[in-house]
C-alpha cells in the first residue's frame, strides 16, 4: 500500500504569470518564495513552498503528496507499475524544480497527474504573508474524479486514505488525522477543483469575505460552514477559474481505529450547515 | 461598584410604536423567531428568554415608545429619582396602570435629554415557563439596546447618574457598561432621537450566520452584517424591522469584569465600527464619515 504522509504541493501553468503573481499577492495573501522567468514559487507555511505557477496550458496541473523515505517511493513506483499505471521516474533536474529530493509522477484512474515526492525542502525562514489574510498553511485539495466509486477505491486501498465522511457518494478522505486532505468532487475531466488554505479564525473569513467583495473577486461558495468536518469556509476564484478555498476549525479523527465515516445526503445542507449556496462552483452527485 | 450593590442590573425591555402591529408581530415572531406571549390593551408581547416578554409592539398612537431598565430595589429607585431630579431630568412615578401594562411591580418614568422614555422599573416579570422560539433562530436573550441621541453630553450624564459607564468611545457613540459585560447600552449622536436597535443574543456565530441567509432567502432587509464590533468584540447582524426598527442578532462580546477600566478611543472610522469590513450604507448612526 502506498503511504501518503501529507499533500506537499499544487502546480498550475498558465499563460499569464504576472496576473497569478498578482492574485496570488495581493488577494489570495500567499509570500513568493521564488520568482522565475517561467516559474513562480509561493509560500503558505513552514514550507519551502506549496503552490508553483509555470506559464503553460492551464489544464496542465499536479499534486504532490509526500512520502516516508526511499524504498516507499520504489515501492510505491512497483505497485502502480503492477496495476497499469504509467510511471514517471524524476529527473534530477524536475526534483530541483520541485524542490524536493526525488519524485515519481503517475495519474490516478481520473487522470489526475500525482506525484509522490521524497524529503520536500522546509525553510528556515518563517511564513511571512504578502497580506494579513491569517494563512496557517496549505491544508487540502477538491480532486475532480469522473467516478468517485472506482477513484474511492484506488485512494483507499491502492493508498492509504481513509474515508471521514461520505456526502452522496462523494468522499472526504484524510491521510493523517486531519479531516480531510482529499476531497473529490464529480466532474467530466481530470483537473484540480479547489486548494484549500487554513486561516487562524472565523474573524479571518469573514474579513477575507469581504475584502475579496470588495475587489471584485468573484465568491462561489460561502462564507459557509460544514457540517462534514466543521469548517468554516469561504471559497473564490482565481486565475484560469481556479477555486480557492480559506477555511478554519477542520476537526481533527480523535480515535483511527473507531471513526466510522457518516452518511449525508448529497443536498445543500451537507455543504453548508449556515445556508449558503453554490453559486459558479458546479457540486453534483451524479 | 465593589460591595454595593448597583443601582440598575438589566436592560429588561423595549416597548415599540409602530404603524401596523398586526404586520410587526408577523416580522417579529416568523422571521425573527420571538415568542408570542400576550395581548393586552392592543400591545402585542414577545418572549426572547425567562422573562415574561422583552419586546412589545403597539400602535404609534399608544403612549411613546420605551426602554425598561430593571432597578435593583425599591431603595435604588429612590435613589435614582433623586439623582435625575438634581440634574434637570423629568421623572415620575407610574401609575398602577402604566405598572401593569409593564408587567413591573413599580416604576420610574424618565426621559434623557433626547427625550427618550426610559422606564426604570423594579420586580419586572419572569414566566414559569421556558421559552418556546417558532422557529430555530438560536436567541438565548435580550441582550441590549442601541439609542440615538441629539445631546450625547447630556444624555451621558443620565446615564451616568443611572450608575453607567463608559466602556469605550467610537468617535462620540458611547458603550455604556451596566454589568460585567463591555456594554448593555450604546448612545449614537443622531440628529433624532429613538430605540437605533434592539440586540437580542444568539448562541454562536453558528447562528449569526444561519440567520443571515434565513434573512436573504426571505428578502428581508440586513441593514449591516454579519459583522464585528472593534470595541466590544461582539458579532453582530442588524435587520430591519417594521417601520425602519432595527432588530439584531449578536454574540461573543468582551467581558470588562469589575477592574478598573480606562474607556478606550477609537476614531470614527469603518474599521472601529466592524473590523470584518461589514458596512451600513443607509442608516446614518451606523456608519463612518468618507
Amino acid at each position: 500500500m502506498i503511504q501518503l504522509k501529507d499533500v506537499s504541493y499544487v502546480r498550475l501553468s498558465s499563460p499569464d504569470l504576472e496576473s497569478a503573481e498578482s492574485f496570488a499577492t495581493t488577494c489570495l495573501g500567499l509570500q513568493i518564495a521564488e520568482r522565475g522567468r517561467k516559474a513562480l514559487y509561493l509560500r503558505s507555511d513552514e514550507r519551502a513552498h506549496t503552490l508553483c505557477y509555470s506559464e503553460g496550458d492551464p489544464r496542465d496541473q499536479a499534486v504532490g503528496f509526500e512520502v516516508e523515505d526511499e524504498a516507499s517511493l520504489q515501492n510505491a513506483a512497483s505497485t502502480l507499475e503492477s496495476l497499469g499505471h504509467a510511471v514517471h521516474a524524476g529527473t534530477i533536474e524536475e526534483a530541483e524544480q520541485r524542490k524536493v529530493k526525488a519524485f515519481i509522477g503517475f495519474r490516478d484512474p481520473t487522470g489526475n497527474h500525482i506525484e509522490l515526492v521524497l524529503r520536500p525542502e522546509r525553510s528556515g525562514r518563517r511564513y511571512f504573508a504578502s497580506r494579513d489574510a491569517g494563512i496557517t498553511g496549505f491544508s487540502h485539495i477538491g480532486l475532480n474524479s469522473t467516478d468517485p466509486v472506482r477513484d474511492e477505491k484506488f485512494w483507499t486501498q491502492v493508498c492509504n486514505a481513509r474515508v471521514s465522511d461520505r456526502i452522496g457518494d462523494i468522499p472526504l478522505m484524510r491521510v493523517n488525522a486531519i479531516h480531510h486532505t482529499i476531497a473529490l468532487v464529480r466532474a467530466p475531466h481530470a483537473g484540480i477543483q479547489h486548494i484549500n488554505h487554513q486561516v487562524e479564525t472565523n474573524d479571518d473569513v469573514l474579513r477575507s469575505y469581504y475584502f475579496l467583495n470588495q475587489r471584485r473577486v468573484p465568491i462561489v461558495f460561502g462564507p459557509g460552514r460544514h457540517p462534514t468536518s466543521g469548517a468554516r469556509f469561504l471559497y473564490f476564484r482565481g486565475p484560469n477559474g481556479m477555486i480557492f478555498e480559506y477555511s478554519v476549525g477542520v476537526d481533527e479523527v480523535e480515535d483511527e481505529a473507531t471513526h466510522r465515516p457518516r452518511q449525508f445526503g448529497f443536498e445543500p445542507a451537507s455543504f453548508c450547515m449556515w445556508g449558503s449556496k453554490p453559486a459558479g462552483m458546479a457540486l453534483s452527485n451524479s | 461598584m465593589k460591595g454595593r450593590t448597583p443601582l440598575v442590573t438589566s436592560v429588561s425591555y423595549v416597548r415599540l410604536r409602530v404603524s401596523e402591529p398586526g404586520a410587526g408581530a408577523r416580522f417579529v415572531s416568523d422571521l425573527f423567531g420571538l415568542q408570542r406571549v400576550d395581548d393586552q390593551d392592543g400591545e402585542l408581547s414577545f418572549r426572547s428568554d425567562d422573562r415574561f416578554r422583552t419586546v412589545s409592539l403597539s400602535r404609534s398612537s399608544n403612549e411613546g415608545a420605551s426602554v425598561g431598565i430593571e432597578v435593583w430595589d425599591e431603595a435604588a429607585l429612590e435613589e435614582i429619582g433623586a439623582r435625575l431630579r438634581e440634574r434637570g431630568f423629568a421623572v415620575r412615578a407610574a401609575d398602577g396602570l402604566e405598572c401593569r401594562r409593564r408587567y413591573v411591580h413599580s416604576a420610574l418614568l424618565a426621559e434623557d435629554a433626547s427625550r427618550n422614555r426610559v422606564d426604570l422599573i423594579t420586580r419586572p416579570q419572569r414566566s414559569g415557563r421556558r421559552y418556546f422560539p417558532p422557529r430555530d433562530a438560536g436567541i438565548v436573550q435580550f441582550h441590549s439596546v442601541g439609542l440615538r441621541s441629539t445631546d450625547h453630553v447630556r444624555d451621558l450624564a443620565f446615564w451616568r447618574a443611572l450608575g453607567a459607564e463608559v466602556s469605550d468611545w467610537v468617535g462620540d457613540i458611547a458603550y455604556l457598561r451596566i454589568d460585567g459585560l463591555h456594554h448593555r447600552i450604546a448612545l449614537y449622536p443622531s440628529q433624532r432621537n429613538g430605540l437605533l436597535y434592539a440586540a437580542f443574543e444568539v448562541e454562536s456565530l453558528d447562528q449569526i450566520m444561519q440567520n443571515s441567509y434565513f434573512m436573504q432567502e426571505n428578502q428581508v432587509k440586513i441593514i449591516q452584517g454579519p459583522g464585528r464590533q472593534s470595541a466590544s468584540r461582539q458579532i453582530f447582524l442588524h435587520i430591519e424591522g417594521p417601520d425602519g426598527l432595527i432588530f439584531s442578532y449578536v454574540n461573543g462580546m468582551a467581558e470588562v469584569g469589575d477592574k478598573p477600566w480606562l474607556a478606550r478611543q477609537f476614531p470614527l472610522t469603518a474599521t472601529s465600527l466592524c473590523n470584518w469590513g461589514s458596512e451600513s450604507k443607509d442608516v446614518p448612526e451606523l456608519s463612518a464619515p468618507g
